[in-house]
């Protein structure tokens, strides 16, 4: 299965595209996307510890732009969306 | 009366007069026009830019979740309001926010342009990264949304 995260905010900084595609072989929930995630940054970015904290105090949306708690399972190929901590206006 | 929109900076800019028309009404007797621009210092650092993200969808959704519940919570329901915010590159005085509201009575109208201003801060998915007078960036550290519902 293909999640495809859309990166917002400070999460851009994850990648020089505006996502991360990640191969998941089995139904995934959303806390354990995040350890996905924070798996991914270990490996690329030698665990940036500002990076782990951002991927822990963010939360997620559903392709259809709902928040989604970490309970949230994804059973099939979907896109889903990071929301860091927000800040504008 | 809701007008909201996300101003891709690339392609367009945030227009007071464009507001002005939308919020005018005979019916309305106050208006406050609310403009967030960039400023040229942060927490001691001299800013020369800032650049905004949005989440296009969810910011469009929480504008109007506000303006929806200023119906109960303020008991404002006789108004117009337009909120057009800005993402991409701005330099300084750039305009980030515009928030232009008409009700009543000048009471109304100032109370729910701040509100509308607050809880956009709180609430709507954006996020800035400044961009300093030495070449580096940061992006600004923000208010967690877990387990609130936008």
């Amino acid at each position: 299965m293909k999640i495809k995260l859309e990166l917002f905010g400070a999460s851009r900084e994850f990648s020089n595209k505006d996502h991360l595609e990640f191969k998941i072989d089995e139904k995934i929930e959303i806390k354990d996307f995040r350890k996905e995630l924070i798996n991914y940054l270990e490996i690329n970015f030698k665990g940036n510890k500002n990076f782990i904290k951002i991927v822990e105090s963010s939360a997620f949306c559903s392709e259809n732009n709902n928040i989604i708690n970490d309970n949230y399972k994804i059973t099939k190929d979907q896109k889903i969306g990071i929301i860091p901590p927000i800040g504008g206006g | 009366m809701l007008h909201t929109r996300i101003i891709d900076i690339k392609n367009d800019k945030i227009s007071i007069a464009k507001a002005e028309k939308f919020i005018s009404s005979s019916k309305f007797g106050a208006s406050i026009f609310f403009t967030g621009t960039v400023r040229d210092v942060n927490e001691n650092k001299k800013v020369t830019a800032i650049t905004y993200d949005t989440h296009d969808v969810l910011v469009i959704k929480s504008f109007e979740d506000i303006y929806k519940e200023t119906d109960e919570k303020l008991q404002i329901k006789d108004k117009a309001v337009f909120i057009e915010h800005t993402k991409g590159y701005l330099s300084l005085g750039d305009i980030s926010i515009l928030i232009a509201v008409a009700c009543k009575h000048r009471d109304q109208a100032y109370v729910l342009s701040r509100y509308i201003i607050e809880e956009v801060k709180k609430r709507s998915p954006i996020w800035k990264k400044e961009h300093y007078e030495d070449q580096t960036t940061e992006w600004l550290k923000g208010k967690s949304i877990i387990d609130e519902k936008l």
